[in-house]
């Protein structure tokens, strides 16, 4: 969006970084992942937390989940081992449940579930060469970077 | 277990009828109805001929009768493949090829063959039995699967024939031509021509379901004569066994060579006279094999997460409001149970309390290599409550059954709330008598909040060998099928540990006794009455607990036929309608005693 008045001032997004960071947390994952390809200052950008506690509590908003999750490798790590794939089953997923009842728990199990994977991380610098991926009997293999 | 549809046996000294006067036609075969007449009458041998097809205006020679109807059984394939593809191979047969004399059956077909089949194409005949299947020269990779739809096939009274066709693989990536790749994914059986012609492709007629349902009657069979002591007829027994076993695939076949293995060993064992209970030398191998394989079996399928999972859940609403917590776990292997509690007890309302846990471990149990197992397990978990922020003691005890255990050396503390956790640890007591009343007895002196038990949901405990045997096909037939299911992600070879640690199970059940056999598996129910006279009384596992791990169950589990269900206060995760696993909570009865 370039306006230009008298040839001297024109708008950039990238210098306005407040607005920019407004329209980031209107995102989604998938359009927020690509939004870290752009540039350097949108990587920066992207990958800091809260847009990703975001899209990982929407409902819920726990006082100390924070630094729990922190210590265990961030909102951005959750969503990707979690809380993402388990969203997108929610989607082809019906149930006897409300959707809000089914994203509560949903928050609860991805928690649960990233302790372990973490857990199991702990330990892989000891062991010989093959990083555990704890979370394998989900549906799609775990990225386990 | 998925059963193939095709059911076709043939049979030496029955006619075939066809219609190959037309070609545009497929020849799907027979009418019901000449069938059925033909069944009724008996072939006499009138100069050479089969009378029969002679009616029908075929000149067929009885001594010809093998060859025809294995040739007619190729050609009705080819026919029935180019229907479904497309109608070139028709076109070719009706517009160009010359076919001649119909009646002579047989060099008709030769003619129609040929036609269709490239030179180098030859079909051998084996001489096999019918449920045999012979791969000379044929490629490793391939498998044999399913033949064709027929919707006459009930009807379809093909003779047996000394020697058998092998038709139709479901042909695997490695052993395919480039024209055949975007038929791969149809699972599309393989029209002759198109098989490598390096190899001699002979063509197999599988029923697979019927094998299926006789390698079953076979397994109990054997069992049976085992029970009645009859050592040689289940030795004959068991050389059908392998066959049979060949011609199944997937999870069948392997619960099928893992029950057969079993059975072998025992035979042998009785034979010889190997006491069976050969000291501790075959229950200490269990016993690394399943601390070897258990980690493996946690990932690749939901069984132990749900186990973990809904005993945490117990363990947590016990511990409300409590502010030191003693956690005692019967069997601590890796440690992949605790993180999740740690981390709810973090994040529970009013913080956490301080934490401590005493592992449990065998020796030679986990990894060769770490000189101290345990003391990795706790540094670990000790890190992994250190990030939240959580207090965190851990002790690890050794010792060579639990039943060797005493208060002594769980140290207990005073002022802790205690509670004790056996995931699958339980029912290796019951291979010594008194040994699990000496356990409970232990339990009631630490008096703890909550006792959490998870077992598996059978009774292999039997006395009687063959009843214990057919339990055990069943439950271990469908704990197969779900694994099947579940694919084991990107990486098959969890998928075969865990296979491998089922097989140890299937091993010690059949072909271990007396203080080997370990894998003394019981039901809830027999559980309970345990439980209850051991002075404990059960803990209803509540409602949200069931609704959480149904969640966990179907939001993260692989494969759909996972069921969660609620029975009697327990909680138990099946296959369809198989209960597979279940947990139990258990509390004192009575908290006046000092």
């Amino acid at each position: 969006m370039v306006k230009k008045q008298r040839g001297l001032s024109l708008f950039c997004i990238n210098d306005n970084q407040d607005l920019l960071i407004e329209i980031l947390t209107r995102l989604d994952d998938r359009t927020l992942a690509v939004a870290s390809t752009v540039c350097k200052l949108w990587r920066e950008l992207t990958r800091q937390d809260s847009f990703w506690e975001a899209l990982c509590f929407r409902h819920v908003s726990p006082p100390r989940v924070r630094p729990v999750v922190a210590a265990m490798g961030g909102f951005r790590r959750l969503y990707r081992v979690c809380v993402g794939p388990a969203l997108a089953r929610l989607v082809r997923f019906d149930s006897v449940w409300t959707r809000e009842e089914l994203e509560t728990q949903l928050q609860r199990l991805s928690l649960s579930l990233f302790s372990v994977y973490y857990y199991e991380r702990l330990g892989a610098r000891r062991e010989d060469g093959r990083a555990t991926a704890s979370l394998m009997f989900l549906g799609e293999p775990v990225n386990v970077k | 277990m998925d059963y193939n549809k095709k059911n076709i046996r043939k049979r030496p000294d029955r006619p075939l009828p066809t219609n190959p006067t037309n070609a545009t036609n497929p020849v799907y075969s027979c009418s019901s109805s000449s069938l059925m007449a033909a069944k009724e009458s008996k072939i006499r041998d009138a100069g050479g001929m089969d009378e029969l097809l002679a009616d029908l205006g075929y000149e067929v020679r009885s001594s010809d009768m093998a060859d025809v109807a294995q040739k007619l059984e190729q050609l009705e394939m080819v026919m029935g493949s180019a229907h479904q593809e497309d109608s070139g191979l028709l076109s070719l047969l009706s517009t160009e090829s010359v076919h001649y004399n119909p009646s002579d059956l047989s060099s008709w077909l030769e003619s129609m063959l040929s036609e269709i089949n490239p030179p180098e194409f030859s079909s051998s005949t084996i001489t096999t039995t019918a449920t045999t299947l012979d791969f000379p020269n044929f490629p490793k990779s391939t498998q044999i699967g399913q033949i064709y739809d027929e919707p006459s096939s009930s009807n379809y009274d093909l003779s047996a024939i000394p020697g058998e066709i092998v038709y139709g693989e479901r042909v695997k990536k490695k052993a395919k031509h480039e024209e055949e790749e975007e038929e791969e994914e149809e699972e599309h059986f393989v029209v002759p021509d198109s098989c490598s012609s390096s190899t001699n492709c002979s063509i197999v007629v599988v029923d697979s379901q019927e094998t299926g349902v006789r390698l079953v009657h076979t397994l109990i069979a054997c069992s049976q004569a085992i029970q009645q002591d009859n050592l040689a007829v289940a030795e004959a027994l068991m050389s059908q066994i392998g066959p049979l076993a060949g011609s199944q695939s997937g999870a069948m076949k392997k619960v099928a060579i893992y029950f057969a293995d079993a059975l072998a060993s025992r035979i042998y064992k009785l034979k010889t006279g190997t006491s069976t209970s050969t000291s501790t030398s075959s229950s200490t191998n269990h016993l690394s094999f399943s601390q070897i394989f258990h980690h493996n079996f946690y990932r690749s399928c939901p069984y132990l997460q749900f186990a973990h999972f809904t005993a945490n859940q117990a363990i947590l609403e016990a511990f409300q409001a409590k502010s030191k917590v003693h956690i005692i776990d019967f069997g601590i292997r890796q440690g992949t149970q605790w993180p999740q509690l740690i981390q709810a007890l973090a994040l529970r309302e009013g913080g956490p309390p301080t934490i401590r846990l005493t592992g449990i471990a065998r020796p030679d149990s986990g990894n060769p290599a770490d000189s101290d197992p345990l003391r990795e397990i706790g540094w670990k978990l000790a890190g992994f409550a250190d990030n939240l922020r959580v207090g965190f003691e851990f002790q690890g005890v050794v010792v060579q059954s639990l039943a060797d255990l005493d208060s002594e050396a769980l140290r207990l503390r005073e002022g802790e709330s205690v509670a004790v956790n056996s995931v699958f640890e339980l029912h290796e007591l019951l291979a010594s008598p008194g040994s699990v009343e000496k356990v409970l007895g232990l339990v009631r002196e630490v008096r703890p909040t909550v006792v959490t038990v998870v077992e598996q949901e059978a009774n292999h405990n039997g006395p009687v060998f063959a009843d214990r045997f057919n339990e055990a096909l069943h439950y271990y037939s469908t704990v197969f099928d779900s694994l099947e299911s579940c694919g084991g992600g990107s990486d098959g070879q969890d998928l075969l540990m865990s296979e491998m640690y089922l097989g140890s199970q299937i091993y010690n059940v059949v072909a271990c006794e007396g203080a080997d056999r370990v894998e003394r598996h019981e039901t809830t129910a027999q559980w309970k009455t345990r439980f209850l006279s051991a002075g404990f009384a059960p803990v209803h596992l509540g409602s949200s607990g069931f609704k959480q791990v149904s969640g966990l169950v179907s939001l993260f589990g692989n494969g759909d036929g996972y069921r969660v269900e609620e029975n009697n206060g327990c909680l138990t995760l099946g296959w369809y309608t198989r209960p597979l696993i279940a947990t139990s909570a258990w509390q004192l009865t009575s908290n006046k005693k000092p």
